[in-house]
């Protein structure tokens, strides 16, 4: 009886500890973020991005697009990729050898053409059958080849890209029309430093899109969308800023970063054996780098660029959230060596540290530290008063980072015009705390299930397409 | 009174407000009539409307950039005959001769003097 | 411990309280400004089109904030002016309180003080500024530098040449930048590029050469031909896409002999070269390259061909040996 008491005290000291320098560690970020934000914006008036398109030396980049049965979106992606504003890219479309017509539709609209086009054979893929250019947009190439997964296709995108540049790029993300100026920003001022580069993902859902493009930006009318709204404000705007400035930035989202193609040969590319192949290579990036002790930086570049479809059901949710923490625990125990380790800078001491405990282990340590409060609180040791009073701190903190978030985004970006979503978005912090979290930390909590098993597939996400607006008619003269 | 004959028209394209303010109120002065795009598809879609007597296009501009819009001109016999100036930022050798091949009657880089520019439209239309 | 907890939870209360005011209250009010502000800009904006277009406009009439704006929005179109038009938002600005008012800013305390300074002297197109401005690239900031770095290039400082490419080879300012100013410099920067072409130091050889290509024309290339000869690769490389930007002739045998060069890139931009300049007489040697030379400049050398000669190309594509790239160059040729 002892033993459960013991045990019951022990958790529940762990769980309020961790929750107190959770929260600390939030606190500390938030501040980080809001000066570097206050900073870069600052910058950003004296350089529009104007200079850096008209600009000579702005280096090309090839576009990366892994397509696998992408059939209803495909033709749009590729026209607003197309459209970027960019000196000079390329797009580089790898069909992973689709079942439905996603090539098809790509040879009738954009007038493909076979071509032999020579191929590096650096990075390991599943065989190729064929490459096409496009007769009307001479950047557009397709490259065709067994279906072998994102990372295999992305690394044979590598393969085929021609600039010493490379931008991976999800093929259903909707990239604004300046993002890749404003992602390459980093590395053409430091070209020799700045290695690569990371856009932040905003959710579609809800927001007005026209071939391609997202003309009006609105919260999304499903809750659970709007709950990740917020969470990605909170947790990528603020995390990410605060880890970019330590150097220790683990991830570039997978939706849209860009990366030094020499480097990502080198490292072999993407690894065909995680779901989290996006930070691996970073992971591996900053390793490589560290481990040869060369000057460089990663970083992350805050300007919204990159929207994607967030899951609109639990289902979707869950099986999401379980891959991404699979792939956390993939890349961190395939990097051990670096957590605790000074060698690799604040990545190792602090980034890889924090990401093990509070991302990665913490679900766990919320999820049962909450019955072992229980139960402290049972065997009379813990007054009413304080468990109240702290679960009321606790979600009073969190409401409080919920808002910097939202204060911070309003300061800097404000992309939600409207004071209606405003109020929206602060009424939805509340339920963030409450609720939404904790289903967060199951099934998080799951994923370790998931993990045991050695689950390995990505899960389907029913493609909706995206909800495109008629043409507006045109304005008379 | 005599009667006015309309001012020939002037279509200008680009996606800055700033060029085109300033290069409208340059050709208004110089006695023309502005039309305004501010991208390349629209730029076209007005030619072949307005019939205009000379198009101003940006070639960096969102759609179609300025030499895809010339080509589309050429390629259209309705608007195959106007004459265009293009706006370019970057001249190096290899876009001018873009431009012109694109079949570009002309072309101005910016930072770019209106006077100068108003000079050339005129030169141009003096000529037809 | 309790009373540690409740304190702890007031004042996070009272945070969080402070910070949904700061939200209302910073939306609300800064959407109330920038209505009033562009509001400000519509009128103001055909009195700025007025000035630059050369109107006699009396402004002693506007109070401060309309003069500041005004400022602004002709400092924004000085940005794509050149000619009599920018030498009017010269004399405009000379006039104004407004140019001495940044001239002192650049020794404020506060960094981006200096940096909005910095950038504004530029869109003043007032000359006055430069010797101040070259003096600020050493400062400590690097938003300063970068600022400062800009508005010479607007102000078209040919002084300045020198000190914007060392900035540049340093590192102390972007390469973008300073590469992108001493391009709105012109060809009066190119004397000051002649002599940092024989400097000791690669790098600066290497930057002065290829600002040679963008900015000089026919005579320049015999002193890019004698920089391939140059005993470090990156300037042999930098003088080979110099030959081929300005494409003249005489810089055919000297990139001809450098695809024999020991360095790939230096074959590779030598390549390139080749193409612009249309040499015929590099095609079997380019043929070669295309079929034997690594990745990236076979590949060069086989859209080489393909610009020079493309029945050659084609031709050689079906032979047996042609390689990977000769047949890609081919059959984007047909395509």
């Amino acid at each position: 009886m002892s033993y459960l008491h013991d045990l019951a005290v022990f958790l529940a000291a762990v769980t309020l500890t961790y929750f107190a320098a959770l929260n600390l560690i939030y606190l500390a970020f938030t501040a980080i973020a809001w000066r570097s934000l206050v900073e870069h914006l600052r910058a950003r008036g004296h350089a529009p991005d104007d200079e850096v398109f008209t600009s000579p030396v702005t280096p090309p980049v090839s576009v990366l697009v892994p397509a696998y049965n992408e059939g209803p979106t495909i033709v749009e992606s590729v026209h607003s990729l197309l459209s970027l504003r960019y000196p000079q890219h390329e797009v580089i479309v790898v069909n992973d050898g689709s079942s439905d017509d996603t090539l098809e539709r790509l040879k009738t609209e954009f007038d493909l053409v076979p071509v032999r086009k020579a191929l590096r054979f650096l990075l390991p893929t599943a065989p190729i059958r064929g490459a096409y250019v496009s007769r009307r947009h001479r950047n557009l190439w397709i490259v065709d080849k067994e279906n072998g997964g994102k990372s295999d296709a992305l690394n044979a995108a590598v393969n085929a890209s021609r600039y010493p540049y490379v931008c991976a790029i999800d093929a259903d993300a909707i990239l604004e029309e300046d993002a890749l100026l404003r992602v390459a920003r980093p590395i053409i001022d430091e070209p020799e430093v700045v290695v690569a580069a990371g856009g932040i993902v905003r959710i579609a859902n809800g927001c007005r899109i026209d071939h391609g493009r997202v003309l009006d930006v609105r919260l999304p009318r499903s809750r659970l969308a709007t709950l990740q709204v917020l969470e990605y404000f909170r947790a990528f705007l603020i995390g990410r800023v605060g880890w970019s400035r330590m150097n220790a930035l683990l991830s570039i989202s997978g939706a849209f970063g860009m990366f030094r193609r020499s480097l990502v040969e080198t490292v072999g590319g993407y690894s065909r054996d995680t779901v989290g192949e996006d930070i691996e290579l970073v992971v591996k990036l900053h390793r490589h780098m560290r481990e040869r002790d060369e000057r460089y930086r990663i970083e992350f570049v805050p300007d919204p660029v990159c929207w994607t479809e967030a899951p609109e059901t639990l289902a979707q949710l869950s099986r999401q959230r379980r891959r991404w923490h699979r792939g956390l625990g993939e890349t961190l125990w395939r990097h051990k060596p670096l957590a605790g380790n000074p060698r690799y800078g604040w990545l190792g001491t602090a980034a890889v540290p924090y990401f093990l405990f509070f991302e990665f282990v913490g679900p766990v340590i919320e999820l049962l530290g909450l019955p072992a409060i229980l139960v402290w609180w049972i065997f009379g040791e813990l007054s009413v008063l304080f468990l109240v009073g702290f679960f009321v701190v606790a979600v009073l903190l969190g409401i409080l980072l919920s808002l910097a978030a939202l204060t911070l985004e309003e300061h800097s970006f404000r992309r939600h015009r409207e004071g209606r979503e405003i109020a929206r978005l602060i009424g939805f912090s509340l339920v963030e705390n409450i609720g939404y979290r904790q289903l967060l930390a199951f099934w998080r909590f799951v994923a370790f299930f998931d993990l045991a098993r050695g689950r390995n597939d990505w899960g389907e996400m029913n493609r909706k397409g995206f909800a495109t607006i008629k043409e507006a008619p045109l304005p008379p003269t | 009174m005599t009667v006015n004959v309309d001012p020939p028209l002037v279509l200008v394209a680009d996606d800055d407000p700033d060029i085109l303010d300033l290069v409208r109120y340059r050709l208004e002065r110089s006695g023309y009539a502005v039309a305004t795009a501010t991208d390349g598809a629209e730029a076209v879609r007005l030619a072949g409307e307005l019939d205009p007597a000379l198009a101003v296009l940006d070639v960096m501009m969102p759609a179609l950039n300025g030499f895809e819009a010339t080509r589309a001109l050429r390629d259209d016999p309705q608007t195959a005959r106007i004459p265009v100036i293009l706006l370019t930022t970057k001249a190096q050798e290899e876009d001018v001769q873009e431009g012109f091949a694109s079949g570009a009657d002309d072309y101005l880089r910016k930072p770019f003097s209106p006077r100068e520019l108003s000079a050339r439209v005129q030169a141009i239309l003096g000529r037809r | 411990m309790l009373e540690a907890l409740g304190i702890a939870a007031l004042t996070l209360a009272v945070l969080s309280t402070i910070f949904l005011v700061a939200l209302v209250l910073r939306r609300t009010s800064v959407a109330r400004e920038e209505r009033r502000r562009l509001q400000a800009e519509r009128r103001l904006r055909s009195l700025a089109l007025d000035i630059v277009g050369g109107e006699e406009i009396d402004v002693s009439g506007l109070a401060t904030e309309e003069l500041a704006i005004l400022a602004e929005v002709i400092g924004r179109l000085s940005r794509n002016l050149s000619g009599d038009a920018r030498r009017r938002i010269s004399a405009y600005f000379a006039g104004t309180s407004a140019f001495a008012t940044e001239l002192r800013s650049l020794g404020d305390r506060r960094a981006w003080r200096r940096a909005t300074a910095a950038y504004r002297l530029g869109d003043m197109a007032c000359d006055d500024a430069v010797p101040r401005l070259i003096r600020s690239l050493n400062d400590r900031d690097a938003d300063v530098r970068s600022a400062t770095a800009r508005s010479l290039g607007r102000l078209q400082a040919h002084e300045a040449t020198e000190p914007l490419l060392l900035s540049l080879v340093v590192g102390v300012v972007p390469r973008a930048i300073a590469f992108r100013a001493i391009l709105d410099i012109g060809a009066t920067a190119l004397p000051g590029l002649h002599r940092l072409a024989r400097s000791s130091d690669a790098a600066v050889r290497a930057g002065a050469i290829e600002l040679i290509g963008w900015l000089g024309d026919a005579s320049d290339a015999e002193l890019l031909v004698g920089a391939m000869n140059d005993s470090a690769a990156e300037v042999r490389a930098r003088a080979a896409g110099a030959l081929g930007r300005l494409a003249e002739d005489e810089g055919a045998t000297a990139l001809t002999d450098a695809l024999d060069d020991r360095i790939y890139f230096v074959r590779l931009h030598a390549a390139r070269a080749l193409g612009q300049v249309g040499e015929r007489e590099a095609v079997p040697r380019l043929l070669q390259q295309a079929r034997e030379d690594r990745f990236e400049a076979a590949r060069a050398a086989a859209e080489a061909i393909s610009r020079i000669d493309p029945q050659a190309l084609l031709a050689a594509a079906e032979l047996p040996d042609a390689g990977p790239h000769l047949h890609e160059a081919a059959d984007l040729l047909k395509a």
